[in-house]
Parts: C-alpha cells; structure tokens; sequence
C-alpha cells in the first residue's frame, strides 16, 4: 500500500476537464497528501486524452496516470471500472477520489467493489481521523442531515466528492506521465451504446453555477421557461427546474434539481412558482441565499427562504429581470 | 422471464428527523417506516415487464422482521414471492457487505434474466448497493435508467435510455443485467385490496444469519455490523439553517396590481443586493 492520493479526472461530453477535478486535487493537497505523506496524482481515463497534465500540474498533480483507448469513449462504464480497478490493483494508493456528478454515481461505486474497498459517497468535506484515515461529511436523509463517516480496515479508501463544495486554487507542478499501464480488451465490455444525444448548452453547468434560477410546475409550459433562462441568463446563472417541470416536459431532465436530480449549492438560488416539497430542497437546500416567487402565501417554500414576493409570476418575473437587467448593465 | 427486484425498508424522510442519544444515528423510535420510493419504480418496472414478456417476479430484501411488511406491500403490488434475509445485525452495517449478502442469496435463486433496484436509499442515500450486487454477481448494470426501451428474453438483452448532462443515451446491455431506477421512470401502483389478500399466501422464504454461509464473503459473522463495516458513521447532526423569511406582499394575494408588483420587484432587487449582498 502506497501513501498516495489520487483524483480521478471528471471529463465533460466535450473532453474539459470539469471544475470538481480541481477542486479535489486542491483539498486533497491541503487536507490529505500532508499527512498521509505520499504524492498527489490525477488519473485520466478516456479517449484522446493526452496532454492534459499541464493542467492537472497547475493544481497539483505531481504524477498523472493517462489510459487512452477506444474502450473507454462514449463514459463507458465497464472501460472505465476495469481501467480503474486494475490500476488501483497495481499501485494501491491510499485515497481515490472522483466527482459526485451523474457519471461518477455510476461507474465510481462499482470500482471500489472491484477492488474491495470501502466506498463514501458525495463528500461535502474531506480530512484524515487521528490514525490517518479517511474521514469525510456528507449529506443523508433527504439532506436533512450530515454524517460524518471513517475509513477502517486496510483497503484503499475510495470517496466522491460534491462538486462546488471546494475552492479550486493553483499550486503549480510538472508532473511525470505514466501512459498506458492498463491494457483493455474489447471482451469485457458487454454494454454497448446505440445512440447518443447532447447538445453543448452556453449556461454554467448547475453543479458548478454561483448562482441558480428554478422554474417548477406552475410555469405552465415549455414556452413560459423563457422567463427562466431569461433572468438566469442576465445573472450569469444556470437554469433548474422541479421534477414537477421535467416531468410535465416544459424543460429537459439534466436540468431537474432535488434528491433524484442534482444537489446545487450556490450563493444565489431563486426558485419560481415551486412549492418547496422536500425532495426539491433535498436537492437545493443548503444554498446560501433563496429567494421564492410564488402565488400561494401557503406555499411551503414561504417557510423555508429568505427572501420571497407573493405574487404571480407572470405579473412579477418581468419587471423584476428587467431591474436586474438594468443593474447589469450599470 | 425470472425478474428479481432488491427492495428495502427506509424511514420516511418525509417527516422530521432527530439525531439518537448515541449521536451517531437517527432517532427510529417514531419512526414511519415505508418502502424505499425508488424501489417503488422497481417493483413497478419488474411487473410490467412480467406483464409483456411472462414469468415471475422475486423480491429479495435484508434487514429485521418489520421489513416483512415492505416485501408484503411488493407482494401485493403483484410480485410472486420473495426471500427475506432476516436479522437485526445487518442494520448498521455498510453498503459493501449488504450487497454482498444479497448476492450471496440470489446465487441460490438459480438462473434470471434481470434485476431492477431503486437508484438510491433515502436515508443513507449513496447508491453503491445495486452496483455493489451487480459487481459481486459478475453482471453488467444500467443505473439511472429513464426508460427501458424493450427487454428482449430471445435474444437475451435490454436496451435502456439514461439521461445524462446535456443529452441521453441509449444502451444495450446482455442480460442477466442489472437496471437501477431513478423516480419517474414509471407510475408505481397501488396494491389492490385482493392484491393485498393474495399477498398473505405467497411464499416468502425467511433466511436467518446462520443460514448464511460466510465462506467467501471476505468477511465473517462477526463482521456484520458496525464494528465490521468498512466505512463506519461516527456522528450525524442535524444541520438548522436559520432562513430570514423576509416575504413581500401585497395588499391582495397574490399581488396583481401594476404599481404594486413594480414595487416589490424593486425591494426584492434592494434586498438581494444591500441585506444579502449577492448582487
Ligand atoms: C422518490 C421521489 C424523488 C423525487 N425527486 C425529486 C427531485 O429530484 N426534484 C424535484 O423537484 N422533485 C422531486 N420529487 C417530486 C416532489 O415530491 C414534488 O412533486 C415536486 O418537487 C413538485 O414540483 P413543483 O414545486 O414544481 O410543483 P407543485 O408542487 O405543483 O408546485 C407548483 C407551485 O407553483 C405555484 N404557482 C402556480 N402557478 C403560479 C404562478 N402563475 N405564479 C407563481 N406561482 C405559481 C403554486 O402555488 C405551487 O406552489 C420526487 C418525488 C419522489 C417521490
Ligand atoms: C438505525 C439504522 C437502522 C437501519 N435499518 C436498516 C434496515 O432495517 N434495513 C436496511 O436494509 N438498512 C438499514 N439501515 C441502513 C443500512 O445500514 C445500509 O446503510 C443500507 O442498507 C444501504 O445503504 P446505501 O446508502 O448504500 O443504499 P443504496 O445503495 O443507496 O441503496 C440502493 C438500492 O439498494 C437496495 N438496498 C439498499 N439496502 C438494501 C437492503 N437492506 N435490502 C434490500 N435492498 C437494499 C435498494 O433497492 C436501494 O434502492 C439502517 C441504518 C441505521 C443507521
């Protein structure tokens, strides 16, 4: 077993490297690679992805592992545990953490079962207990409240982080690159990909985004979400919306936030014509400041914001991003 | 078609929830205990495709005897029968040895063709179970499926839709898979009154903790438990975010007048920006 620390690298659709890799390679130097005393590495799995460890060096990286190959395009997840998996096997570091985000839940669980270990999931903070083991926070019960959880036994300790949840700060190295080190072969890849869809979006990703703008199901329609990226898109914000919304097809699931979405945490969220049920706040709950349009003074959200105007959205979302827009601009 | 269907008992989340005198847990004692919502869409998505295609439906679950009443409402729901890993001992273990145990039990079920779980636990919430038993059975698994677009028993695979950030994606997988199941993915009946009277006389098989053989799990009897987990929680509170609930309104509800709503747009904006300072 080696002291080192590893970050697994989140790659977007368009092969960046997503914020949460930063971030954790930032905490893991500040929180973990000190005490544990071994290096700091990144991992990048994927296909076409050399040349990434200048950016990974910037936030830390002294070591990055890179598997490129066919089997691992389209986030495959069978490339990716058994890339992993053997990786872990040959060098057997002391910490592997990866993003929470949607493709990090799928593959990330099942690598650490491959190897044995122990796995917490959607860390919200990251240290090491008194004898050097993982330690970390993370939300439970509908997010209602926070465990704290620790490693034992002698495997490697393997944890998702939360996106958001940890300032990305440079901290420049020049890493050594170890490629291919893992051969894959295209027999164990039994789940195959017929169609894959996206399409890039200008908006911040909801994950990463300072601020969010929600529409739930009193928007009423595809259409009305205009308003919503109109006053998300004059702040710089991205869009979310209710289960309500997505299910109703006003909006598209990725933009779904609460316990079956994605758990956002921004400085500013503002939620519109959503009635505030507890698997939305789930989701939304720990934001800095929240802000509810509603027509309903019953609302539960009334009781669980700060800020909030009664009134109907039609009459009041107008002239309020038109405010906004005017600040903006000032 | 031979469907399995992981189902557990959790607390409803839904209520408030207390922090235990030992700190390190949440306070059951009045407690509501409800079948996991995500398991829900399981159940439902196993029947139907036990409506399409045939077969049986088997629910396997893990925990103490009130976990009896979860796998009735499955039952009654229209699955078929059901194995119940029974014991006290497993409630506070971790994820890795729960799905190793339901795996070791489904080895004895002899062949299926698929097995739908809930995403995620709504207490514990990690995600890691179904993956876990899928890794132990040497299966592939689909998680976060929207839709299952066709399960074909002939020519022995599913094809599944998942959403992802910006698009989805369709998958083929071979089956025996495993399929995990976000909410919305179906709408979960309710169980009939017969349902609920047939439920009663459908077998369910009770395993107890000596019935289980620990060889090869990676870890004993003994082990099952906290003390045996590999992540331990050693504290839990409840966090209280103290809202400002500064609420504007008018002199209707809801406030509709020209004036009026211009207004409050302009006090929002002033609070957000001079009492909130985030713009
Ligand atoms: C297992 C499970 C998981 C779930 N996961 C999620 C999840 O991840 N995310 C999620 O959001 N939900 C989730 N839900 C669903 C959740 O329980 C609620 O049903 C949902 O959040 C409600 O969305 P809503 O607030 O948009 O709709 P509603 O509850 O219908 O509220 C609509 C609100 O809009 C207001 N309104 C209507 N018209 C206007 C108007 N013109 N102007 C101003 N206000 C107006 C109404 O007063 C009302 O308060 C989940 C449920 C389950 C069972
Ligand atoms: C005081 C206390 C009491 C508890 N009581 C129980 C209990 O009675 N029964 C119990 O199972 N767990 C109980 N737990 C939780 C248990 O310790 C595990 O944490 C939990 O089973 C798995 O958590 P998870 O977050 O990994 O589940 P997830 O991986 O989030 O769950 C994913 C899916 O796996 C399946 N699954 C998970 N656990 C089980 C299970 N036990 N049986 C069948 N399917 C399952 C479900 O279908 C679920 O949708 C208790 C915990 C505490 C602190």
């Amino acid at each position: 077993m080696s002291n080192d620390v590893w970050v697994v690298a989140d790659l977007k659709i368009d092969g960046t490297i997503r914020k949460v890799t930063f971030e954790a390679l930032t905490e893991a130097k500040k929180k973990l690679v000190g005490g544990l005393g071994g290096q700091l590495c990144a991992v990048v799995l994927g296909s076409g992805v050399s040349g990434f460890e200048a950016e990974l060096g910037k936030y830390g990286a002294e070591k990055v592992y890179v598997i490129d190959s066919d089997l691992l395009k389209d986030f495959n997840t069978e490339g990716y545990v058994n890339a992993l998996g053997e990786l872990i096997k040959q060098n057997e570091p002391a910490v592997v953490l990866a993003g929470n985000t949607v493709f990090g839940q799928d593959y990330f669980p099942r690598a650490a079962a491959r190897v044995g270990s122990g796995v917490a999931m959607d860390a919200i903070s990251i240290g090491l207990s008194g004898d050097n083991k993982l330690q970390i926070e993370r939300y439970s019960h509908s997010s209602k409240a926070i465990q704290t959880q620790v490693f034992h036994g002698g495997a490697t300790m393997m944890a998702t982080v939360r996106p958001n949840s940890f300032k990305a700060e440079e901290s420049p190295t020049t890493p050594e690159v170890i490629s291919g080190s893992v051969e894959l072969n295209p027999a164990d890849i039994s789940v195959k990909v017929l169609e894959l869809e996206t399409k890039a979006s200008d908006r911040p990703e909801l994950t990463e985004a300072e601020r969010v703008v929600a529409g739930g199901r009193g928007l009423a329609s595809e259409e009305n979400f205009k308003y919503i990226y109109e006053l998300a898109d004059t702040l710089g914000a991205a869009a979310g919306a209710t289960r309500a919304a997505v299910d109703a097809g006003y909006c598209p699931y990725d933009m779904q936030v609460g316990q079956t979405g994605k758990a956002v945490s921004p400085n500013l969220y503002i939620g519109i014509a959503i009635s505030g049920s507890v698997q939305h706040f789930a989701g939304m709950g720990s934001s800095k400041v929240i802000v509810a349009i509603n027509k309903d003074p019953e609302a539960p959200i009334f009781q669980k914001c700060d800020y909030g105007i009664v009134g109907d959205l039609f009459d009041v979302l107008p002239p309020f991003t038109e405010k906004v827009k005017q600040l903006v601009s000032e | 078609m031979k469907i399995l269907v992981i189902v557990s008992q959790t607390q409803d989340t839904e209520a408030k929830i207390q922090v235990s005198a030992g700190g390190d847990s949440v306070d059951t004692a009045d407690m509501k205990w409800i079948m996991n919502p995500y398991d829900e869409f399981a159940v439902e998505e196993a029947i139907q495709t036990k409506e399409k295609h045939g077969g049986e439906v088997v629910i396997v679950s893990i925990g103490p005897a009130r976990v009896v009443d979860t796998i009735r409402q499955a039952l009654a729901m229209g699955a078929d029968s059901a194995v119940h890993i029974n014991g006290d001992g497993f409630a506070e273990t971790d994820p890795f040895a729960i799905g190793k145990l339901i795996a070791s039990e489904i080895k004895k079920l002899g062949d299926f063709d698929v097995i739908f779980t809930g995403m995620k636990i709504i207490d514990e919430e990690s995600g890691q179970v179904g993956v876990q038993v899928a890794e132990e059975l040497g299966i592939p698994h689909v998680s976060l499926v929207s839709k299952v677009v066709e399960i074909n028993a002939d020519a022995k695979k599913a094809v599944c839709q998942k959403e992802i950030d910006g698009g989805h994606v369709v998958v083929e997988a071979p089956l025996p898979c495993l399929i995990t199941c976000p909410d919305a993915m179906n709408e979960p009946r309710y169980a009939s009154l017969p349902g609920i009277m047939k439920a009663k006389k459908k077998p369910l098989t009770e395993v107890g903790i000596d019935d289980i053989s620990f060889d090869g799990l990676g870890f004993s009897k003994e082990a099952v438990s906290k003390e045996g987990a590999r992540v331990k929680t050693t504290g839990i509170e409840v966090p209280q975010i103290e809202r400002k609930l500064k609420i504007i309104k008018g002199s209707d509800e809801p406030m509709v007048k020209g004036e009026e709503v211009a207004n409050a747009a302009e006090e929002l904006i002033k609070l957000l920006r001079e009492d909130a300072k985030v713009i």
